[in-house]
């Protein structure tokens, strides 16, 4: 009690207070200033989807349909028909970017790295449309998110295909072996 | 500075009656001008203050840093439409925030803010203040009278009964000051306490420096008292309807009630634009510094003062509003008086 009478003829619970105040103002604020400054994002960020090129400038998928088998959303549409010499060709390929969940299982799913999340996240629009890509709009999104090296780069780090090694790299963005408990309790 | 001016006021004054109207209206209009660009970056630098004790940034999108954020509010607010409330009491509720500007802006006359700058030199400055504050009431109580909404109405219903309380607290922490000095005249308080040997009034008189500290907080409607504007419980208090200028004119009031309320705190308590003699005496080129330099950092220190409270407090409880008004610092203010008195009259001061 005597404690209290003293804290309060000398207001020190509000001294306290300002000293705290006083010294935050000499602290640098925490406001990302973000339209100006853009935050640099995470490696292996899922943004924006792209449909990868290979060095010829030619569409990677092969039509196999295993993005869109996977896709919890089911937002990955993929027509495919038949060509000449009995070749299977991607007529259209859409991704409904509204319902994406952007969980990269269609990246691990794709055998050749042909689907692909860009690091571009500023894609606010004002039509529902703009936001259902298509064939040719993933593939630009490639030239555009992916200039030069950076989608081999990409792709190597975070999103190496199946079909190239099987090992894990360290570091990439996959789901491990299921665990030996979960095997174990998935036998009971 | 003062040889300076020396040369055309005297010419003025050598015109008579005709030369003295033109200097005291010189002397309004710079008063008015500086007063009023002080207000408009009193309003920027509380909101760079409390942001950067927040954590955040502040305004710094319009010019450099932000600078020309007060103009630009400025002009938002003089082209916004200006609503008037159906069932308002039109008259009352035109004229109330004109009131409470003017009567903010009158309270500038008697300021000294520097040795023989006054725009009115009168004996009773003291009072002058006082009873100019307390007119600016009638503004925040007619225009909660007036607005014909309950908001409104309680904020102020509250604003009332708070300045009755605090202006009496306020009033009795001057006496001490008045009982010091021997005078109601501003300037000569400010002689007065330089004359002493610590120079300022604040630690002879440090009881009624607290109760004028806590009294300024409430008078203003500043927080941790701003009961009559407590948006989280009243939208804006007695201020809710109105929007535009007339809005603009209660904003500018308010922030110009705190340029008063520092200058009154520096001039009775902290020696206006003098520094304590001993000061000069250890650091003799201090001599050179203008007057008013002393008189406007103190006010800028009593700005920040405002700017820091508001920043750490949250707002206080009607009923202990009332009871830190009547059972603490009137109390306070009463024994500050007594004592003060008795040693005046022993002769110890």
């Amino acid at each position: 009690m005597k404690n209290s009478l003293i804290t309060t003829i000398f207001f020190s619970e509000i001294l306290k207070g300002m000293a705290l105040t006083f010294k935050t103002l000499f602290v640098r604020p925490v406001t990302r200033r973000y339209p100006k400054v853009k935050p640099v994002v995470a490696p292996g960020y899922r943004g924006l989807h792209a449909l990868a090129k290979d060095e010829n400038g030619k569409m990677k998928c092969v039509g196999c349909g295993l993005c869109g088998a996977y896709c919890p959303s089911q937002c990955i549409h993929i027509y495919t028909a038949e060509g000449e010499d009995n070749k299977k060709i991607v007529e259209r390929y859409e991704i409904d970017v509204l319902r994406c969940v952007f969980c990269g299982f269609c990246v691990e799913a794709c055998p050749f790295g042909a689907i692909s999340l860009s690091e571009h996240y500023e894609y606010s629009n004002y039509s529902r449309e703009s936001f259902y890509m298509t064939k040719e709009k993933l593939l630009d999104n490639w030239d555009k998110y992916f200039p030069g090296e950076k989608g081999k780069r990409y792709y190597q780090d975070f999103w190496r295909p199946m079909s190239e090694d099987f090992k894990a790299h360290e570091g990439q963005a996959m789901f491990s072996k299921v665990p030996d408990s979960i095997k174990a309790g998935g036998k009971k | 500075m003062n040889d300076l001016m020396a040369l055309p006021l005297s010419f003025l004054q050598s015109l008579g009656f005709v030369g003295q109207l033109i200097l005291i209206l010189l002397k309004i209009v710079v008063v008015f001008v500086v007063t009023l660009l002080h207000v408009a970056y009193a309003t920027y630098w509380e909101r760079k203050v409390i942001a950067h004790m927040q954590l955040r940034l502040g305004p710094r999108e319009v010019g450099p840093y932000g600078l020309f954020q007060p103009f630009a509010d400025g002009i938002k607010l003089f082209f916004k439409e200006d609503i008037i409330p159906a069932t308002s009491d039109k008259p009352i509720f035109y004229l109330a925030p004109v009131i409470f500007f003017v009567s903010a802006l009158t309270s500038l006359a008697v300021l000294p803010f520097f040795d023989g700058f006054v725009v009115a030199d009168i004996n009773v400055g003291l009072l002058f203040l006082l009873a100019m504050s307390s007119l600016g009431a009638y503004g925040i109580v007619m225009s909660g009278w007036s607005s014909g909404s309950k908001y409104s109405f309680l904020g102020g219903l509250r604003s009332a009964s708070q300045v009755i309380s605090y202006e009496i607290s306020m009033g009795l922490s001057l006496v001490g000051v008045m009982i010091m000095s021997g005078s109601l005249n501003l300037s000569e308080i400010v002689r007065a306490q330089h004359a002493t040997v610590l120079g300022i009034y604040a630690l002879p008189q440090l009881l009624g420096f607290f109760v004028f500290m806590v009294a300024m907080f409430a008078e203003t409607n500043r927080l941790p008292f701003d009961l009559p504007e407590a948006e989280s419980e009243l939208v804006a208090g007695y201020f809710t309807e109105y929007s535009g200028f007339r809005f603009a004119m209660f904003f500018l009031g308010e922030y110009t009630g705190m340029l008063i309320m520092s200058s009154t705190a520096t001039l009775c308590f902290l020696g206006g634009w003098t520094i304590p003699g001993f000061v000069t005496n250890m650091l003799p080129f201090l001599h050179y510094v203008p007057g008013i330099v002393w008189f406007l950092g103190k006010v800028y220190c009593f700005m920040f003062f405002f700017y820091w409270i508001r920043a750490t407090l949250p707002r206080y409880r009607y009923d202990q509003l009332m009871a830190i008004g009547w059972k603490l610092l009137i109390p306070i203010a009463l024994a500050n008086i007594v004592i003060t008195g008795t040693l005046k009259i022993m002769g110890w001061i």
